[in-house]
């Protein structure tokens, strides 16, 4: 905007207070739980901190410069778990987290509202359920006869058994991250499909269009706003998750099998397998994944035309 | 379109059959020469950079094993459109393409060593389960056991010094790598013997459990014709759903019985039975055995995080939202898109500067009395933090759909900025308050990784850290008791999203809809 | 309360939203905003109201330059197309919202909208919400916001567009007495040529931004200052024939080919001037079917009014509209003679645009 020369710097100023008075608590909180933090982790991954050298005062840390970055770039695993990172999001977004909420939403607003309703229901169970309880059943699921639910039709049907979570690790991290990641698209979708105007859809039952015409030629293009956010918000939320992870797999069964980024931060901060945790190092993990998220955001809000969905606000004044 | 004769009732339709079957044999090709693509090239060119092939074949099996069902839906949806004219012939079609593409997907199976035909660790011998151990009831001959002198007859006790039963020795075979040595102890003539055997590749030729699921696909595809266009959706949406449908009744049957073997019940004996209730004690105030804390002092903690959580995070973000929404200010741009990146920052990577962050600010005067480490407002105002990102944009797509109208009337009125959206905007988007509230609510009410972080002592116990610690602090653990515990913390959340779902869907339409 | 704009600009990045607006409102008035949607008109009415901030210009309400006052500070009250009531509260919160934040005695409020209820005639639905009002109880409900705080100016934004045409006649004629009793200075934003003939004391014509012409209703009609207005104003629109008005010793002609129309010396002196590049107007009703008409036509389309008859002649091809008595029964492809009173022609610079006449 150009400036405004009948204003007063006064007025602009006043203006401007009030909008950042309505901005204060968030941002505050921002500052100090996001910004602060974001920083305080890039000069932790320069330090060495570690168990033995522990301590909550910045300024007594020993600062190592990049030697964190250089040591992690010479990790033979980090290569591996770089790959798991990117197969797991990438399959979970594509199968769960999109397709699988398109469908269920879909299937849900196709049968009768209350059936609808209590299937909506159903799948936002494991949303709700937290996650030790949540990973109990998916354990419960794929453990060996006889306590193994899988294994018991196994045994039924006179087949060997398995511990699923060692031969299928990644089915079943990808299940159980999916199942919880559905219900978010699928509330999305749903509410998006059903705030169409039911005009167009009668418009089109009227032209005489088939159920999957309706789907491609009407459904689908007012998704995409709905869309660009499940699959940002999924995208990242995924590249962090490793709650689930960590209480099912731990990344195994064998070395770093079913590691993620986020959980490689975890380990090697919080709790590593020798008992010294290497603060510095683990921060250093976890920049790179502060860093993909950043970029990855910024790259879907360019792909879906971020501005134009930011309106310009048709208020000026204070 | 070669839709023809309506008058030969009686006849097999034809072109709608063979169009089935294209659709489903095209979508089977395309997606094997896929998962072809994937095994050939991808394969070699990700193991170069050490990836296991997990990956790699992962997808190609998800690509073999879901999209011959989608073809099979493919079909029967177009079967269906059959139904209108003929129902013989429906039928006759459904079942001709459901043996059809059932075989397809056997043969896929097949291919890819999977299932039934996939060669497994075997050691070519059937054996039962008897009292004294593990019965060999057959040999195949010139087989792994054959060779090595295992005769009819012999029980087996034990693999060197584990005892073993049919499931194990069955596990432990299907596990162990080809040409792997297994030390049988067994009895034979009523002395004890010991045994090598060399486990080779063999395809299970158990063909038999094909039956069943061809039998259930049948099934369904009947059913489905039956009932023709109510039953799709509901087949579909309960095969998807079967693992968490499964997973859930474990949970119910679980909390009911003293132990469980799958999703059967058992009593001591290990007959099906069982039920007590005394997993559910803790609720009339008996204390959970290892730990000395009443379940209703920590389901109050746990309401109060909720319910302070939902109430800061409704208050934060809907202000944030209204000026991202409705306000000129330089930086709007920015810090829209700054809310968007937020959420990129992954929990992990803040949880351990965030520790350092409430270390300091606890020992800063005044400030750290209230927001410092192991102080339930600073742990509070952590996670509402966390759940701005997601408050914010909600809000603010709630906001965007009230008509400027109404605001610019209010603010001709005579109201400031502050009024206008306390009294007159923030009342025309309750259900986004509501929607928003209820994530809120069961982020606090759920919230496990930050309290558990941050606090020590029993003072920020809620639900969630409580059962974790019933897990890690008790011994042995009692799985049933926490499986209730577990119910016990779901079920009012469930019944609050059953009631408040019409909200929720409401999160895109936002605005004044709904209003009279 | 005397309403000055001067030279006032308001653009949204690149686009021209209004562009060097001048005008005057007289203490009392009723000014009306007209033109098509898109011409700045609305832009213009809520820089008057606060919420837009003018690029550049001022805006007095009487001597008090306003551009930097909130709308809260200017004591206006407005109705808006949508009505904008507040749809949780009840149409007695409405109404008592904006003495509400004058902080009010609760008697005093509740004397107050009463009163206005009452004159609005809408006493009895003080305890509904608005979703249970016809649209017209809305619009009055919304008019008895806007008045009850006693503003010093009342602004319009097209408030009687989504009613139906009945209930805009009634409503037309009740905003025009009301504001006419409460003498309270008012601008009315419309696209609708009648609304702001019928109730306005005096009309702003408005294209792509830039002031057309402000002037009375009768004014607008009988003496346009430039062919938009001329065109814009009137319904059926006048028509526009290309013409050479030539002066031969105190004679004046119009004409174009075969068509040639004697002029007054009044209406002729000053065309003649401009030569060839003239464009004349004449209104529908300034023309008509007679045996001694001059000018040869053939009827192309007859569109019954009901009170008359819009009848749509070809001259040379042109299509020339005129009203005709319904008695006389014309039909298509009938050949008649036209008679155009040529004391009502305007005639425009075909150039500039502007009027040869009443420059």
């Amino acid at each position: 905007m150009e400036k405004k020369a009948p204003d007063s710097r006064r007025n602009i100023l006043r203006a401007n207070l009030t909008a950042y008075g309505f901005l204060a608590p968030a941002g505050i909180l921002v500052i100090i739980f996001f910004l602060i933090p974001v920083l305080l982790i890039i000069y932790l991954s320069m330090t060495n901190l570690a168990t033995t050298n522990f301590t909550t005062n910045v300024s007594q840390m020993e600062f190592v410069g990049l030697e964190n970055y250089a040591i992690l770039l010479r990790d033979q695993f980090a290569g591996k778990i770089f790959f798991n990172t990117v197969f797991y999001v990438l399959v979970t977004l594509a199968i769960f987290n999109v397709s699988l909420a398109l469908i269920v939403s879909l299937l849900t607003m196709h049968i009768p509202r209350r059936a609808g309703f209590a299937f909506r229901a159903i799948w936002i169970l494991p949303r709700i359920t937290t996650a030790t309880v949540y990973i109990m059943l998916w354990r419960r699921l794929a453990v060996e006869a006889p306590y193994g639910i899988i294994n018991q039709f196994n045994t039924l049907l006179n087949q060997p058994t398995y511990n699923y979570l060692d031969a299928r690790p990644w089915e079943f991290v990808i299940m159980a991250n999916g199942f919880i990641g559905v219900s978010f698209g699928m509330i999305i979708f749903t509410s998006a499909i059903e705030s169409i105007p039911k005009d167009l859809m009668n418009a089109s039952l009227v032209d005489g269009s088939t159920i999957m015409q309706r789907i491609r030629f009407i459904i689908m293009p007012l998704l995409r706003w709905p869309l660009l956010f499940v699959v940002t918000y999924q995208t990242l939320s995924l590249l962090t998750s490793f709650e689930q992870i960590l209480l099912l797999t731990n990344g195994g069964p064998g070395l770093y099998d079913t590691e993620v980024w986020s959980l490689t931060a975890y380990h090697r901060a919080l709790s590593n397998y020798f008992g010294n945790a290497q603060w510095g190092y683990g921060s250093a993990f976890a920049v790179v994944l502060v860093i993909i998220g950043v970029v990855l955001a910024v790259i879907y809000m360019r792909v879906f035309r971020f501005n134009e969905l930011v309106a310009e606000p048709k208020i000026e004044v204070l | 379109m070669t839709v023809t004769d309506n008058e030969s009732q009686g006849i097999i339709h034809v072109p709608t059959l063979i169009i089935a079957l294209k659709n489903g044999l095209l979508v089977v090709v395309i997606f094997s020469l896929l998962a072809l693509i994937l095994q050939g090239i991808l394969k070699p060119l990700v193991a170069s950079l050490q990836v296991v092939e997990t990956v790699t074949t992962t997808l190609s099996l998800i690509l073999i094993l879901v999209l011959p069902y989608i073809a099979y839906i493919m079909s029967g949806s177009a079967v269906r459109e059959l139904v209108k004219t003929s129902i013989p012939q429906a039928l006759l079609t459904a079942v001709i393409a459901t043996i059809v593409l059932f075989s397809i997907i056997s043969v896929g199976h097949y291919l890819l060593n999977l299932g039934i035909f996939a060669p497994t660790s075997s050691i070519q011998m059937t054996v039962v389960d008897t009292d004294e151990g593990v019965l060999v009831e057959s040999v195949v001959e010139g087989g792994a056991a054959d060779i090595a002198e295992v005769k009819v007859g012999d029980v087996i006790t034990a693999i060197r010094r584990d005892p073993v039963d049919r499931a194990t020795l069955m596990a432990r075979v299907a596990q162990s790598e080809v040409d792997s040595p297994l030390r049988l102890r067994m009895i034979r003539d009523g002395e004890e013997i010991q045994v090598t055997v060399r486990t080779v590749l063999a395809t299970s030729s158990d063909a038999s459990a094909l039956f069943p699921g061809l039998i259930m696909a049948l099934g369904v595809t009947l059913i489905t014709i039956i009932w023709p266009g109510q039953f799709t959706p509901y087949v579909i949406l309960l095969a998807i759903l079967s693992p968490l449908f499964l997973g859930y009744l474990w949970l119910i049957i679980a909390t009911f019985s003293t132990r469980t073997q799958g999703i059967i019940p058992l009593d001591g004996e290990g007959n099906i039975g069982g039920f007590t209730l005394s997993n559910w004690d803790f609720l009339f105030g008996k204390d959970i055995v290892g730990l000395n804390v009443s379940i209703w002092q920590v389901t109050l903690n746990s309401l109060i995080i909720a319910v302070s959580m939902m109430l800061i995070v409704l208050v934060v973000s809907s202000m944030a939202a209204y000026a991202l929404s409705r306000m000129h200010f330089p930086g709007r741009k920015a810090f829209l898109s700054f809310t968007l990146v937020l959420h990129g920052f992954p929990a992990v990577t803040l949880l351990i500067p965030i520790f350092f962050v409430l270390a300091n600010l606890g020992r800063t005067p005044v400030i750290g009395e209230i927001v410092g480490f192991n102080k339930p407002i600073g742990i509070a105002l952590v996670m509402v933090a966390f759940q701005l990102p997601l408050g914010v944009w909600l809000m603010k797509g709630f906001f965007d759909g009230i008509p400027w109208d109404i605001e610019r009337s209010a603010m001709i009125d005579g109201a400031s900025r502050w009024r206008v959206y306390w009294e007159i905007l923030l009342p025309q988007i309750r259900p986004g308050l509501l929607a928003l509230g209820i994530f809120a609510f069961l982020g606090g009410w759920n919230a496990f990784l930050i309290p558990q972080t941050y606090s020590t002592g029993a003072g920020m116990v809620n639900l969630p850290v409580f059962l974790n610690q019933l897990i890690s602090e008790t011994a042995p653990v009692n799985w049933n008791q926490i499986a209730a515990v577990g119910l016990f913390q779901l079920v009012p959340v469930f019944i609050l999203f059953i009631f408040a779902q019409e909200y929720l869907l409401n999160i895109y339409a936002g605005g004044t809809k709904g209003f009279s | 309360m005397q309403v000055t704009i001067e030279n006032l600009t308001k653009k949204f990045g690149d686009v021209i939203g209004a562009e060097n607006l001048s005008l005057d409102i007289k203490d009392g008035e009723f000014v009306a905003f007209l033109g098509p949607s898109g011409c700045g008109k609305t832009t213009t009415l809520l820089m008057l109201a606060g919420i837009y901030k003018p690029t550049s210009g001022t805006i007095r309400f009487g001597d008090t330059v306003v551009n930097r006052l909130s709308p809260r500070e200017r004591n206006i009250g407005m109705v808006f197309q949508s009505y904008a009531l507040y749809p949780h509260m009840t149409v007695y919160k409405n109404i008592g919202y904006p003495l509400k934040l004058k902080n009010m005695q609760k008697k005093e409020i509740d004397e107050r909208v009463n009163a206005v209820a009452n004159t609005m005639g809408i006493g009895d639905l003080l305890d509904r919400r608005p979703g249970q009002l016809s649209g017209g109880q809305q619009q009055r409900v919304a008019l008895g916001r806007a008045l009850v705080k006693e503003p010093d100016i009342l602004l319009f934004d097209e408030p009687l567009s989504n009613l139906d045409a009945r209930l805009r006649l009634t409503m037309r004629g009740e905003i025009k007495h009301l504001q006419h009793d409460l003498g309270i200075t008012s601008i009315y934003v419309t696209h609708d040529q009648i609304e702001a003939m019928t109730m306005a004391d005096r009309i702003a014509v408005m294209s792509g931004g830039h002031l057309q012409a402000f002037d009375t209703p009768e004014a607008l009609y009988d003496r346009p200052k430039t062919l938009f207005v001329a065109g814009f104003v009137g319904n059926p629109p006048m028509n526009f024939i290309n013409v050479e008005v030539s002066a031969s010793n105190g004679h004046f002609v119009a004409t174009n080919g075969n068509m040639s129309l004697d002029l007054s010396k009044e209406r002729g002196e000053k065309p003649a001037t401009a030569g060839n590049s003239v464009v004349m107007g004449i209104r529908p009703e300034d023309i008509q079917i007679a045996p001694d008409g001059t000018v040869p036509a053939e009827v192309f389309v007859v569109e019954p009014l009901g009170r008359e008859n819009l009848v749509d002649v070809r001259i040379d091809g042109e299509s020339i509209l005129l009203l005709a008595d319904t008695k006389a029964d014309h039909k298509r492809g009938d050949s008649v003679k036209l008679k155009f009173n040529m004391n009502k022609a305007q005639f425009f610079d075909s150039k500039t645009g502007k009027s040869l006449l009443w420059a």
